[in-house]
């Protein structure tokens, strides 16, 4: 039929579609030896954010406790039920509400969806402080990482305002009224403040202007901006050299094997020395002769323990999801604040300082404990301590951070438990 | 392009050099500025020219409808009116706290989001309220009927006579 004999015949072709189908896929067979495991990690699409091999240090579950890991995979989770949950629900004043109640009643899996969006969203903002308590206790802030760090607050900011948009979606009583204290507490910011409120609810007051806002910056305008800072943070990652690691994790090699003169300088041999690709990349790479190599392949030592993490997380949300409904209170009713009116618990260390100055609590503190976040790596430059949870060398910074922590966390507790009706001191029990 | 390396070897160095900077300066100024112009557009976007809530000026009904001594909370409308013999007033029942709504107390106003208290002029008496409640402006229209400009705010203590 064809005069080029050596292409195959249409029945062959055919015969062997499913083949060359699954192979013009996956470039790669299932990883067999070094080699195929190296191009396994960099052929994929997916895969290839990872490095080839990553350090040992990295894969010491002790030392991260997976947390970013969750963090992203939570914000997977809140994605994916986020953009379903969208199917159902109207942000208008009038439908809301009811929306919600339909997702309860006749949408199916609407109540788990909901369900695992809000415990995901709590969740996230859990671990993702939890996160940066990891990465400050073990000095990983440090150079060449302090934009890296600078990124994670961002993150964490993003990850507060996305959960305190998300907040009003329901148009129940706890939501109207979270966020009438919320976008007043804005308004106290000096000079901007009340600009900032007023473009927030677009009007004076928190209704259908607020509603569709709120929507636009939950569903659009916050995750994108979150994703474009994720995939900067994880690339940062790599090019700051992979993820902290104690100064003696790689044991340095003896001076002679660099071609060092003993008692001299090293110096470089002039005019020969020509730099390839890899020497623009910071960081050790190149490994020559008998240098000790502390890192293992990503395939499959990485790429296990990050599937081992993401059904860890899935798993402990669905089965929060199906044991614990999420809330939803009566439908707005812009009279009567319930009292007390509270805020969601990571803001409730917020509103019990707010209680005793709007501006101090709501502004003051905050932005100043913001600040200070921001500029550590700029403010603790010494490289001591860096890779190892509580370092002695560390113990000022460390001690001033948990100070900071604990006071929030006392802040957050009399917030939730020792507050009753008139935001008037109560005991629990 | 030949043109332009005749140029630059035989006219002078100088004069091709500040031309490129020159070029490249209303370039560079041209995109910075356009950046800012659209940055600042977008505020000017979202600032709504028109609110669509309830109108900061309205009628409340005539004075019979407020016997002496009355003191009612008009929900929705977020004030309270006040009436004492032939004087009436009307206040805000936003707290200057964080905007939750006061409730009407004997002493006065509290409010159930922070604990925050006013006596019965708005006045604060305890909590966290940074500000004593606004009155606001009260006139008597042509029609009779009693009208609050709640963008008005006057001084505590002024009461309409009617």
């Amino acid at each position: 039929m064809s005069k080029e004999t050596a292409s195959p015949s249409l029945l062959t072709a055919v015969k062997e579609l499913p083949g060359n189908v699954w192979k013009s896929l996956f470039r790669n067979p299932l990883p067999t030896n070094d080699l195929e495991r190296s191009s396994t990690s960099f052929t994929n699409f997916f895969l290839h954010i990872h490095p080839v091999k990553v350090h040992k240090n990295t894969l010491r579950p002790l030392y991260t406790l997976g947390l970013g890991l969750v963090s992203f995979f939570l914000f997977v989770i809140l994605v994916v039920t986020g953009i379903l949950l969208m199917f159902y629900y109207v942000p208008s004043t009038a439908q809301a509400y009811d929306r919600m109640l339909d997702l309860r009643g006749s949408v199916a899996f609407g109540t788990i969806l909901r369900n695992m969006h809000r415990w995901s969203a709590h969740g996230m903002v859990a671990v993702v402080v939890m996160h940066l308590c990891r990465v400050f206790l073990t000095g990983s802030y440090k150079k060449p990482r302090e934009f890296n760090w600078v990124l994670g607050v961002v993150l964490l900011l993003l990850t507060l305002l996305m959960s305190f948009t998300g907040y009003l979606l329901p148009w129940d009583q706890l939501a109207f009224w979270a966020i009438t204290v919320g976008t007043a507490i804005a308004g106290y910011a000096p000079v901007v403040g009340k600009d900032i409120q007023f473009l927030l609810m677009g009007g004076s007051t928190v209704g259908q202007e607020a509603l569709l806002r709120f929507y636009v910056l939950h569903v659009a305008v916050l995750p994108a901006t979150l994703t474009l800072a994720i995939a900067i943070h994880f690339w940062r990652i790599r090019k700051d050299g992979g993820l902290s690691r104690p100064a003696d994790a790689d044991p340095t090699p003896p001076m002679e094997m660099m071609g060092a003169q003993a008692g001299s300088k090293p110096s470089l041999p002039e005019g020969k020395k020509t730099y390839g690709l890899q020497g623009l990349v910071r960081g050790p790479l190149t490994k020559v002769n008998n240098i000790p190599d502390n890192t293992v392949f990503s395939w499959p030592n990485l790429f296990m323990s990050e599937l081992f993490v993401f059904v860890m997380t899935l798993a402990v949300i669905l089965v929060l999801a199906l044991l614990f409904n999420a809330p939803l209170e009566e439908p707005v009713n812009v009279m009567h604040p319930p009292n007390p009116a509270k805020a969601p618990w990571y803001f409730l260390g917020l509103q019990e300082m707010v209680s005793y100055s709007a501006f101090w609590g709501g502004i003051g503190v905050p932005g100043i404990f913001v600040g200070l976040l921001l500029l550590a790596p700029y403010l603790d430059r010494s490289p001591k301590g860096v890779g190892v949870w509580f370092s002695r060398d560390r113990l000022l910074a460390n001690t001033i951070f948990l100070t900071f922590l604990a006071a929030n966390i006392i802040f957050v507790i009399i917030g939730t438990f020792f507050r009753g009706p008139n935001w008037a001191f109560v005991t629990p029990w | 392009m030949a043109v332009n390396l005749k140029r630059s070897s035989g006219g002078g160095t100088q004069v091709a050099v500040s031309r490129r900077r020159m070029l490249a300066w209303i370039t560079g100024t041209g995109l910075v500025g356009s950046g800012v112009l659209s940055a600042v557009s977008n505020f000017v976007f979202i600032k709504p020219r028109a609110t669509y809530g309830q109108p900061q000026r309205f009628s409340i009904g005539k004075p019979e409808d407020f016997p002496p001594g009355t003191r009612i909370a008009l929900e929705t409308r977020r004030i309270c009116v006040v009436r004492e013999g032939n004087r009436l007033a009307a206040l805000s029942t936003t707290c200057t706290h964080l905007g939750c709504i006061v409730g009407l107390a004997d002493t006065g106003f509290a409010c159930p989001c922070h604990g925050s208290r006013f006596d019965a002029d708005g006045t604060v008496t305890g909590g966290p309220a940074p500000r004593p409640l606004p009155w606001f402006k009260v006139t008597l229209a042509p029609n009779g009927e009693i009208e609050v400009d709640k963008d008005t705010e006057i001084t505590p203590g002024s009461y309409l006579t009617l």
